[in-house]
């Protein structure tokens, strides 16, 4: 235990207190790591609560609150596999300071149970922000009044404590696997993105079912609940923590035998698996031919390009936005005729605009492309220092490179809302001015939250893409800006019609060219402090 | 093409790693600068690389202030750092590609540099490669091609004989010694006497931050070795 929890504190310190520099400066250290905490526990309180109170809302007057427990059970193992999958790859395998601890007089499984501790830490903090919440919904809608007795609650956390043990052991396993697949299969960055890809197409089409099967869940609670044997641990946790302690003690022997079976059988080849995964050895049959020349912001743009393409944990983290956008667009186009089936009933009352530019902006925040990019840098920083470039050459280099992904896709999703939505051609045009607008200041600011809060030492992408403060700070200050955007159109929609367009696209124009001046005048300053 | 006047720097803690100091590189010369650990020499040569930015003093690169006009200074230098860390992602001939494009070198050109050079140290047939899967000694290899392809009037090198095997050293001192003939000049720290003493036209020994003797290596050593005046001026012999 003396060896164990100075590796656990270094594992954790990793993933989510890790250091802004190199340098380490305390304080900034500590707002990083307490910012990235706030965040992730943000995310799970706001989701539980929100998907917790509409499945309760139709699953209480039924008495079937257990089937809430077991649909939060999946979402925090799911979310939970999410969040660590890559991250195991990173963390468990990856890690730069494989050799300083494999050389350690400390053993193997410990170095690698302390790491599998770390991301069960992870899990755990997710799981507590989604199922604690869904109790305190339980207790405030329950009819049956579920949630005031103490028991309850010491199930609960009971639940919350067993679930990420299985969550840590699937993920582990799926990250060894993502491990071993990039290093045996040539295109490994491509093998990981397709397999991204179908995992978020599957999550896409649950989602857009989701309201559909909550609508019916009330009427077919019983035959959910039998078509949910698959799932039977998590069964076992609902009625577990409704009262049922065998099956509470039940759920919790199939939590945590797994995760043993992980990490004593992962211990014994766990040296072997690390070097296995380090080892790429170069080809040799590479044959030189006529080589080609570029400028150099192509040559920047191209490299920016390819570490984006081919670090799937970035693509998948910063780029998930994009594909959300075009889905969204695609969508109301497919929908069309439901779509305006639903606005007729609902008239004209309804504030079709900035709905629409919402959905679009939210998109757009969840796309910290530049933001993370500068901390990515971190050891290669050297190359482009050394290189003949401006520092603000770089610094806009990699905010085009944001905007050459989200502009495109911005026109496109407008111009198929605004098809959709049967916009007037000026409304067309607001939306569309207002959301790239939007977009161009969102890459700005993300540039300069990337040299707010640099973390040049990450010791793994994991850490800068998902967890550094700057890439948070770049998905919700935004989402903020868009808050007051829509609370300057309904105060301007009480003056006239134009000034409800005209106050929000004022409030973009404006923070767009307050982060254009500060990006301008301080970025290369700041980018050589660094 | 080397002018450095009254350079110090000063870390953030208050501590001076490098005090006033004064030292020039003339085209064609190899100058080597030694010095114990931590007496300044990787600040002073990163300072000159443009990689760190510097409290006091000027750096000049054939008539670029590195302050006043990094750019133009840059362009006609290449430096490597004694750990050369290089993008992961990208395959070999993709980066120097990449830094074929950020100092413009034409097409042609670039592909008989890459050919001779990644020939040489026996690189080419690895160029089609991630850099991830390259060994130690290969990566030190290709930033050395990067650093050469560039033809660069100054190469600065921070301990280049670390993780190179011996012919690899070998074909690096000849080059050296090649672009100086050309009119270049080549600015190096190391640890290796024995290769300072031979191949460098000019040395200068740097303690605590100060520059404690320079001139021509024959003077400097004159009927002892440089390992002598070395150990001599850190006041261990």
């Amino acid at each position: 235990m003396k060896k164990f929890l100075p590796l656990l504190k270094v594992s954790v310190q990793s993933m989510l207190l890790s250091s802004t520099n190199a340098r380490g400066r305390s304080r900034k250290k500590a707002a990083t790591g307490v910012g990235a905490m706030i965040i992730i526990a943000f995310l799970g309180l706001y989701l539980s609560g929100l998907y917790s109170s509409m499945l309760m809302s139709v699953l209480a007057p039924v008495h079937m609150e257990i089937l809430v427990f077991i649909f939060m059970g999946i979402f925090a193992l799911v979310g939970g596999l999410l969040f660590t999958t890559f991250a195991v790859k990173g963390v468990v395998f990856g890690g730069k300071d494989n050799d300083l601890l494999l050389s350690m007089p400390v053993s193997t499984p410990m170095i690698m149970a302390s790491r599998v501790t770390a991301i069960y830490l992870e899990n755990l903090l997710f799981s507590l922000f989604v199922l604690l919440p869904a109790g305190v919904v339980c207790t405030m809608m329950s009819q049956s009044g579920l949630g005031h007795s103490p028991l309850f609650w010491v199930r609960l956390v009971l639940a919350a404590l067993a679930l990420p043990l299985l969550d840590t052991a699937l993920s582990v396993l799926l990250g060894a696997l993502a491990a071993f697949l990039s290093v045996k299969v040539s295109r490994g960055a491509l093998g990981q993105n397709i397999a991204m890809g179908l995992f978020f197409a599957a999550v896409f089409y649950l989602s857009f079912h989701l309201s559909g099967m909550i609508g019916s869940l009330s009427a077919n609670a019983a035959s959910v609940m039998e078509s949910l044997s698959w799932a039977a641990p998590l069964l076992w946790m609902g009625e577990g923590i409704l009262g049922d302690w065998p099956l509470l003690l039940a759920f919790a022997a199939s939590c945590v035998v797994p995760f043993a079976l992980v990490v004593f059988g992962l211990g014994k080849v766990y040296r072997q698996a690390v070097t296995a995964f380090a080892a790429r050895s170069a080809q040799s049959n590479y044959q030189l031919s006529a080589q080609s020349a570029s400028s150099q912001k192509k040559a920047l743009m191209r490299k920016e390009a390819q570490r984006f393409f081919g670090t799937p944990m970035y693509f998948w983290n910063a780029g998930m936005g994009l594909i959300m956008l075009l889905a969204a667009g695609v969508a109301s186009l497919v929908m069309r005729g439901k779509l305006l089936d639903f606005l007729d009933m609902v008239g004209d009352s309804f504030p079709l605009l900035p709905t629409a530019a919402a959905v679009m902006g939210f998109c757009l925040c969840t796309c910290p492309i530049a933001a993370p990019s500068i901390s990515l840098e971190g050891k290669y920083l050297w190359i482009i220092r050394e290189s003949p470039i401006a520092d603000s050459a770089l610094l806009w280099v990699k905010v085009r490179f944001q905007l050459l992904l989200t502009l495109p896709c911005t026109v496109i999703a407008g111009a198929c809302l605004s098809i959709a939505l049967r916009l007037p051609l000026w409304q067309s045009a607001a939306l569309l001015l207002a959301t790239l607008l939007f977009a161009v200041g969102h890459a700005m600011f993300g540039m300069l939250m990337g040299l707010v809060f640099p973390k040049l030492d990450a010791v793994n992408e994991t850490v800068v893409v998902k967890q550094s403060l700057a890439a948070n700070l770049a998905v919700f200050i935004p989402m903020a800006a868009l808050g007051g955007a829509g609370w300057l159109y309904w105060l301007g929609s009480k003056m006239a019609a134009w000034t409800a367009l005209a106050l929000p696209i004022a409030l973009l124009a404006l923070l767009t060219a307050v982060c254009a001046a500060v990006l301008a005048k301080r970025g290369p300053a700041m980018l050589r402090a660094l | 093409m080397l002018h450095i006047e009254h350079y110090s720097k000063t870390y953030s803690g208050g501590k001076k790693a490098v005090d006033d100091l004064t030292l020039h590189v003339r085209p064609g010369e190899i100058y080597g600068f030694i010095g114990h650990n931590g007496a300044g020499k990787t600040t002073t040569l990163r300072a000159v690389a443009g990689v760190m930015d510097f409290t006091e003093g000027t750096i000049a690169i054939d008539g670029h202030d590195i302050k006043k006009d990094p750019v133009g200074a840059k362009q006609v230098t290449a430096f490597l750092p004694d750990n050369p860390d290089l993008y992961e992602f990208m395959k070999g001939i993709q980066y120097l590609n990449f830094i074929a494009d950020l100092y413009g070198i034409p097409a042609q050109q670039r592909t008989a540099d890459i050919g001779r050079y990644a020939g040489a140290f026996e690189l080419t047939g690895s160029l089609g490669s991630p850099i991830g899967s390259y060994s130690h000694g290969m990566r030190q290899k290709l930033a050395l091609i990067s650093a050469f392809i560039r033809r660069p009037k100054l190469l600065i090198l921070d301990e280049p004989f670390v993780g190179l095997d011996p012919a690899a050293s070998h074909l690096m001192k000849e080059y050296l010694s090649e672009l100086c003939r050309g009119g270049s000049a080549v600015f190096f720290s190391t640890h290796v006497l024995e290769v300072a003493e031979k191949l460098c036209d000019k040395i200068a020994i740097i303690k605590a931050g100060r520059l404690v003797k320079s001139g021509p290596t024959a003077e400097l050593v004159g009927d002892s070795s440089l390992e002598d005046v070395f150990l001599e001026l850190e006041g261990e012999k």
